[in-house]
């Protein structure tokens, strides 16, 4: 294992955040303006919206978006042909894969952070006690790991990141709808537990509401383990095979 | 390592009957070719000939449809892994990441080729003042020239001090003075015993670098020998008429 190659990528790859404004500003800016937006405008109790349930969504809405700036950034790499030059080096693939996953659980867990905060600061208290921060770390993670599998799979089948920047919809939209902070009726609930982001947002509003005995976080986060794992692998085996040349 | 059978301690490559074909169009057709290592060779040929195929498949980014070829004895379709620690690859587009500087791209690459970091250093800093980049290294690459690119991208692919160099047009887009000052360069690295193969549609260019010249159209090998001798052979003044008298067409005529 080149662990000096796979902390060099994982560098590159923060620096690309920090240093792409598109991607700066989608990753880390956008969730948090949305936080203090959504905290201003709903945080007021006569506004009637649960923010147990807004802050999760919020923090699932910012994770969702990495489908876009993953599918992207493949896509722009494949394109000026940085992916055939690194496939020259020594580096093996899982390697190359272990670095993108890595700097996508750090990004999603810095995300937490930023909307939690922005939200303390704007009034949120959850029921729980802000220790539910670090339940909502390893979650977020996990399901960090399904936004990378389908950012793969929206780069394999487009040729350009303006293609992929499209494509990409067809996977953040339905998460953003069904299983983020859009209040679900029961005839969307059904549509809803299809998708991955609904068990986020459902673990992470039974912690931050202080229920943390509830059974139905353990089997949330065994699921999203579950299904997150098995896409990032068709994600990743459909890149090899079709994505990168 | 063990020793396979095709290697040959002065044979840098060995090409056998190698074929790669697109659906319908056979873009490297039957091509057979020895490379002694320490030698510079160039691939001569028109736009589409095969030349860049013909690396993408040394370089393991492509799978020949048909054929075998070795890399210091190791086949490229089994042992990829040792031969990427021994080649070197400037390809045709300045791949380079536009985000980082100059420095931050050369020593990525280091880290890929799991270099010591100090002597990753050491590499860059001289591969930065040997291509004159080293009063722009903290440059972010997207504020670079067309010519600066190119030479990063020559820098890049020789930071692992590879055995093997692949140059895929690598003086593409600069101006005729840093032109020379990079064949200058791709002069001393034979001094330092590499293999350099490469690419190029620039007549003068082969002419000035290589001990030898494959001539390639259509995916095949069609003339092969040093300079001078196909000169001398084809009673041509230059290696565009060598190309012109074999083809009855002009090496640009495709550009």
């Amino acid at each position: 294992m080149n662990f000096q190659g796979l902390i060099a990528l994982v560098e590159m790859e923060l620096k690309k955040l920090v240093r792409q404004p598109a991607n700066l500003f989608l990753t880390l800016l956008f969730p948090a303006v949305l936080t203090l937006m959504f905290g201003v405008v709903f945080g007021d109790p006569e506004m009637g919206m649960d923010m147990n349930l807004v802050i999760p969504g919020l923090i699932v809405y910012a994770c969702i978006f990495m489908i876009m700036t993953i599918a992207q950034s493949f896509s722009a790499e494949r394109q000026e042909g940085l992916l055939k030059r690194m496939s020259t080096t020594p580096m093996t693939s899982s390697e190359f894969m272990g670095s993108q996953i890595i700097t996508n659980m750090l990004t999603a867990i810095l995300q937490v952070i930023i909307v939690f905060v922005l939200a303390v600061f704007v009034g949120f208290r959850p029921n729980g006690g802000v220790g539910g921060i670090f339940l909502a770390f390893p979650i977020v993670a996990l399901f960090s790991l399904s936004s990378v599998g389908l950012g793969l799979i929206t780069a394999t089948v487009s040729k350009t990141p303006e293609v992929a920047t499209g494509i990409s919809f067809v996977f953040i939209l339905p998460q953003m709808f069904f299983g983020t902070f859009i209040p679900l009726t029961n005839t969307t609930r059904q549509i809803a537990v299809f998708i991955p982001s609904y068990y986020v947002v459902d673990a992470l509003s039974l912690i931050f509401a202080g229920d943390w005995t509830n059974s139905n976080i353990l089997l949330d986060t065994g699921l999203i383990s579950i299904v997150s794992v098995i896409i990032v692998i068709i994600g990743v085996l459909l890149f090899e095979k079709y994505g990168n040349a | 390592m063990s020793a396979k059978p095709d290697r040959k301690d002065d044979t840098a490559i060995i090409i056998k009957d190698l074929v790669k074909r697109f659906e319908d169009v056979i873009a490297v057709d039957g091509l057979t070719l020895e490379i002694k290592q320490g030698e510079i060779f160039s691939l001569l040929g028109p736009n589409g000939a095969g030349k860049t195929t013909t690396i993408n498949i040394l370089c393991g980014i492509l799978k020949p449809t048909k054929g075998t070829a070795f890399i210091r004895g190791r086949d490229v379709a089994k042992n990829l892994k040792e031969i990427r620690a021994l080649i070197g690859l400037c390809p045709q587009e300045a791949a380079v990441f536009k985000f980082l500087n100059a420095r931050e791209n050369i020593e990525l690459f280091g880290d890929l080729h799991a270099i010591p970091k100090k002597e990753s250093r050491r590499r860059t800093d001289m591969l930065l003042g040997l291509l004159d980049l080293a009063k722009t290294s903290n440059k972010k690459a997207s504020g670079y020239s067309g010519g600066m690119l190119r030479k990063l991208n020559l820098a890049v692919a020789l930071v692992s001090d590879p055995m093997i160099a692949f140059l895929d047009e690598p003086t593409v887009g600069m101006d005729p003075r840093a032109r020379r000052a990079t064949w200058e360069f791709i002069g001393s690295l034979k001094n330092q015993g590499k293999t350099i193969i490469l690419t190029t549609h620039y007549i003068e260019e082969a002419e000035a670098l290589s001990d030898r010249v494959g001539i390639i159209d259509y995916g095949k090998l069609i003339e092969l020998g040093t300079p001078k001798k196909l000169m001398e052979k084809h009673e041509a003044k230059n290696l565009e008429e060598v190309f012109l008298k074999i083809t009855g067409r002009r090496i640009l005529e495709g550009l």
